[in-house]
């Protein structure tokens, strides 16, 4: 390990243990940690929510949330000891010394004052007053090496999109030239083709003045384009340390392993194990497809979520189609649509036929027996005042299926168990005494219970911690082939879309790019919006190229260009889905 | 998060089982199990406790006290409390422990009869305030629209106007009004707040993940309304009941002392406006204005110290470990 470790560490950790007292007792955020980052050498913390990983940094700055306190150990930076600096001391090596890029740059900046302001505060503030001339001097050259033209600091954060803001975040963090960036999660909240963008920026700046970098983040790709070393936490504790080679290609701990084997990759194994027979739809009393677009559009004002669409979903074979775009491309407009929460500007969204937004409320109730849906955030699903058992019995009684209390509870206890779910350990639970993960595969399972013909599946993974991701994806999968259940599912992740689904359909800004069998759109990508979706994708795999700095600059250009023009890239069809441009 | 890291066992969580030895460790323990059962809130307790104090008042009163000494005559004008002495020099008797007042009411009966009136009233007013508040809260954050613009407007009109103002024109109209009259006239006054409060946490409820579960699950309007949305507002709801007690009372005793509101109920604050009209004040006769003082506040402090606790209970940030 001598190689990790040089003689003039810019930061250097050792034995750090951070403890949260808590009601239950003290929770040991971070045990005995030891770390170095050498001057210019980049270094990830990856791990998952509640691994430390944001704690230690945090300790760095001495800026812990209380009642988190440092129980031991000491943090060096250039050779001062941060955790005996006094309040003020410490105020003057922040942003000066080592400074912190927040995750959420869009919370970040005072939208009451100008970018240049804000960058000019930071200077005052640690070299005292300095003459206007020099202070423009410098943030023009600080977003300039951030790549922002110099009028941006003229702007208001409003004026600014979110790869922007982000990019002022990190000119914010390196005008003072600090010894140690700190960067949690930086592009967390940005689109691949954004990310991509931003994170060459921080590199390029941070090459530029030496600077140590810490990397927070629970994105091994991400991770494996960005980094030189790799530091993996769990529990607060760190159990791998080495260089990003040596840890993607041959990790040591179960849990790296564990994290590697998570990420998806396209053409790479599936991680989904095929039925041998796939289980037939449930009979259907009518010839309408079960699930019928025509003509829909929806507008919110001026803006266009949803450009005219048709499709039709038949239900006789189950299939699982895909939806896969960026933030803001229509994809979860579309899923509203299709659960009838909000009616289409123009168009029709039919339900075996029936115009789902003029239903009567007989045909309303069977409407949602038969269309159910799965949510982003599991934590919001749940009525906090009920057990978690209320969500699997309420719907299961009110549409009829429930004939007797016992009858519920085996029907619930069924549920679970085909989800990987421990009912004993889960039912009569409230919703905060279980994680997320468990959260959503209780919906799932909720799904399951009531059977329906189709389910919408809304990001079923994105807030879920990804060594559980394959899992939940697997059950709701599950769903189709032992139970036959339709699924559309909503996504921007297009690496499992490739995996899971049979139909694949690109959005961008509401419409169309390219659809067809995902491994024609995703495995060899032909419309050029596509194709760049794909490169952008950060994969864990060293030898890959991820482009430089300027060739993510002109990425980041095209993508105006792709909202002009509204070519759709048709690449064949399946049974039992048709799309119509 | 994983399923391992949710359940935090601490390392020392065995230690928490012994009995804890010192005195710290007991108290930390105490702190602990307040931290997690919000419930057991000392704040809480205590306004409870004083609040109660109140209509105990009222109760043993009418039991163990002679309430016909309450009238006018029934006893010797402007005797002291016992222990003291008036400016005619008469001593205060077992007869009347508080004294009685310039018209020879007792104060005793007085007390115990106006001061849980006073709370009646603001209960009253509040109780029908919150219904009226909730129900047209509700209304207008899930129906939206037209309606929500005319309640919006309504009550943000509402607010604006100073009721003792508004309150002060009727009640001289009215003249002589019933305890619960008044109730209802302030309750007109009082709906606005939760009305507002209601309406903004539907709002932003009406979007919740459990929300759309439920319409999801083919719940009716009135279930989601009900079911799944008021259990959470409770908290909420509590502490705004308390905050419009107070008003109520507030106005309530405004307008008592004002001379306006029931002319022949003994309240604590007709008490207050009789004893100024008598000049009690300067004729040093403090038991007939301060006794109904020293009991508001009393009053005021439990609804304080109510509020303070709902408070910790509905945010757990305010708990201190």
């Amino acid at each position: 390990m001598n190689d990790l470790t040089p003689d003039d560490p810019v930061l250097r950790i050792t034995d750090l243990s951070i403890d949260f007292p808590t009601a239950k007792g003290v929770v040991h955020a971070v045990t005995d940690l030891s770390l170095a980052v050498a001057k210019g050498r980049r270094v990830g913390f990856i791990g998952e929510s509640g691994s430390g990983k944001t704690t230690t940094a945090l300790a760095v700055m001495q800026m812990l949330a209380p009642p988190g306190r440092v129980t031991g150990g000491e943090v060096i930076l250039g050779g001062t000891d941060m955790l005996a600096l006094s309040e003020d001391e410490m105020r003057r090596a922040r942003l000066s010394k080592v400074s912190y890029i927040p995750q959420g740059a869009m919370n970040s900046l005072n939208p009451i004052m100008r970018i240049e302001d804000q960058l000019w505060d930071g200077v005052t503030a640690h070299e005292g007053a300095r003459p206007a001339e020099e202070l423009k001097r410098r943030s023009d050259a600080v977003l300039e090496s951030v790549g922002l033209p110099a009028r941006v600091g003229r702007l208001y954060p409003h004026e600014l999109s979110g790869g922007m803001k982000q990019r002022v975040c990190i000119a914010l963090g390196v005008i003072l030239s600090p010894d140690l960036i700190i960067a949690d999660e930086p592009t967390s909240a940005l689109d691949v083709v954004t990310q991509r963008h931003v994170m060459q920026t921080l590199k390029d700046v941070q090459a530029r003045i030496g600077a140590g970098l810490i990397l927070i983040g629970h994105d091994m790709g991400l991770m494996a384009q960005s980094v030189d070393e790799l530091a993996v936490l769990k529990d607060g504790v760190l159990v791998e340390h080495g260089t990003v080679r040596q840890i993607i290609e041959a990790p040591a701990h179960p849990y790296t392993k564990d994290l590697i084997s998570s990420v998806p990759l396209v053409g790479g194994p599936s991680f989904l194990d095929a039925a041998a027979t796939p289980a037939a739809a449930p009979p259907r009393e009518t010839e309408a497809p079960l699930l019928e677009f025509r003509g829909v559009t929806k507008r919110y004002g001026d803006v266009t979520a949803l450009q005219p669409m048709s499709f039709a979903l038949t239900g006789d074979v189950p299939k699982i189609v895909s939806i896969v775009g960026q933030s803001g491309s229509g994809k979860s407009t579309m899923g509203s649509l299709m659960l009838g929460f909000t009616p289409p500007t123009e168009g029709q969204v039919l339900y075996e036929g029936a115009d789902v937004s003029k239903m009567g409320q007989a045909a309303a109730l069977d409407f949602r027996k038969n269309v159910q849906a799965v949510f982003q955030d599991p934590y919001a699903c749940f009525n906090p005042f009920y057990r978690v058992d209320h969500a699997l019995k309420f719907p299961y009684r009110r549409f009829g299926y429930a004939k007797s209390d016992a009858h519920v509870q085996e029907k619930m206890e069924e549920a679970c168990e085909a989800v990987g779910l421990d009912p004993a350990l889960i039912l009569r639970r409230y919703p905060h005494q279980l994680s997320g993960g468990q959260r959503q595969r209780l919906i799932v399972a909720r799904a399951l219970m009531l059977s329906p013909k189709l389910l919408i599946a809304d990001e079923p993974v994105s807030m879920v911690d990804a060594s559980l991701r394959a899992t939940i994806l697997k059950n709701i999968h599950d769903l189709k082939d032992r139970y036959g259940i339709s699924i559309l599912y909503i996504t921007h992740d297009l690496a499992t879309a490739y995996h899971v689904s049979d139909y694949v359909i690109v959005l961008y800004q509401g419409h169309v790019a390219e659809a067809g069998p995902p491994r024609e759109v995703i495995g060899d990508p032909q419309h050029p919006y596509t194709r760049m979706l794909i490169d952008s994708i950060p994969w864990p795999d060293l030898d890959r190229g991820w482009g430089t700095p300027s060739t993510a600059q002109e990425d980041a250009e095209r993508l105006d260009r792709f909202a002009r023009e509204t070519r759709t890239v048709m690449r064949g069809g399946i049974e039992g889905f048709t799309l119509s441009a | 998060m994983t399923d391992k890291s949710t359940d935090v066992t601490p390392p020392h969580a065995d230690g928490d089982l012994r009995a804890p030895a010192t005195r710290e460790e007991r108290r930390a323990a105490k702190r602990a199990r307040r931290f997690e059962n919000p419930w057991m809130n000392p704040k809480l307790y205590w306004g409870a406790g004083l609040l109660l104090g109140i209509v105990a008042l009222g109760l043993l009163g009418r039991l163990f006290w002679d309430m016909d000494s309450v009238f006018t005559g029934a006893n010797l004008l402007k005797l002291p409390p016992v222990g003291f002495e008036n400016l005619r020099g008469q001593a205060g008797t077992f007869a009347n422990p508080l004294g009685t007042d310039g018209a020879g009411r007792d104060m005793v009966a007085l007390l115990s009869l106006g001061a849980p009136n006073t709370l009646y009233v603001g209960l009253l007013a509040s109780l029908i305030g919150m219904s009226l508040g909730i129900a047209l809260g509700f209304t207008a954050g899930f129906v939206g629209g037209r309606v929500d613009d005319v309640i919006r407007v309504l009550s943000d009109v509402m607010i604006t106007i100073p009721p003792l103002l508004i309150l002060v024109v009727v009640q001289s109209v009215f003249g002589d009004v019933s305890l619960t009259l008044m109730a209802l006239l302030i309750a007109g006054f009082v709906w606005q707040s939760p009305t507002r409060l209601i309406r903004a946490q539907v709002l932003s409820m009406r979007e919740a993940g459990y929300v759309q579960m439920a319409r999801l699950s083919g719940a009716s309007t009135p279930h989601i309304m009900f079911r799944e949305m008021l259990p959470n507002l409770v908290p909420y709801l509590f502490g705004s009941f308390i905050a419009s007690v107070t008003t109520s009372i507030v106005t309530a005793v405004g307008l008592e002392v004002l001379g306006l509101g029931p002319q022949r109920v003994p309240t604590l604050g007709r008490t207050i406006y009789e004893a100024i009209d008598a000049g009690a004040l300067i004729q040093n006769l403090w038991w007939w204005w301060g006794l109904p003082t020293l009991l508001l506040i009393v009053m005021f402090l439990g609804l304080l110290l109510v509020n303070l606790g709902l408070d910790e209970v509905s945010n757990p940030r305010l708990r201190k470990l």
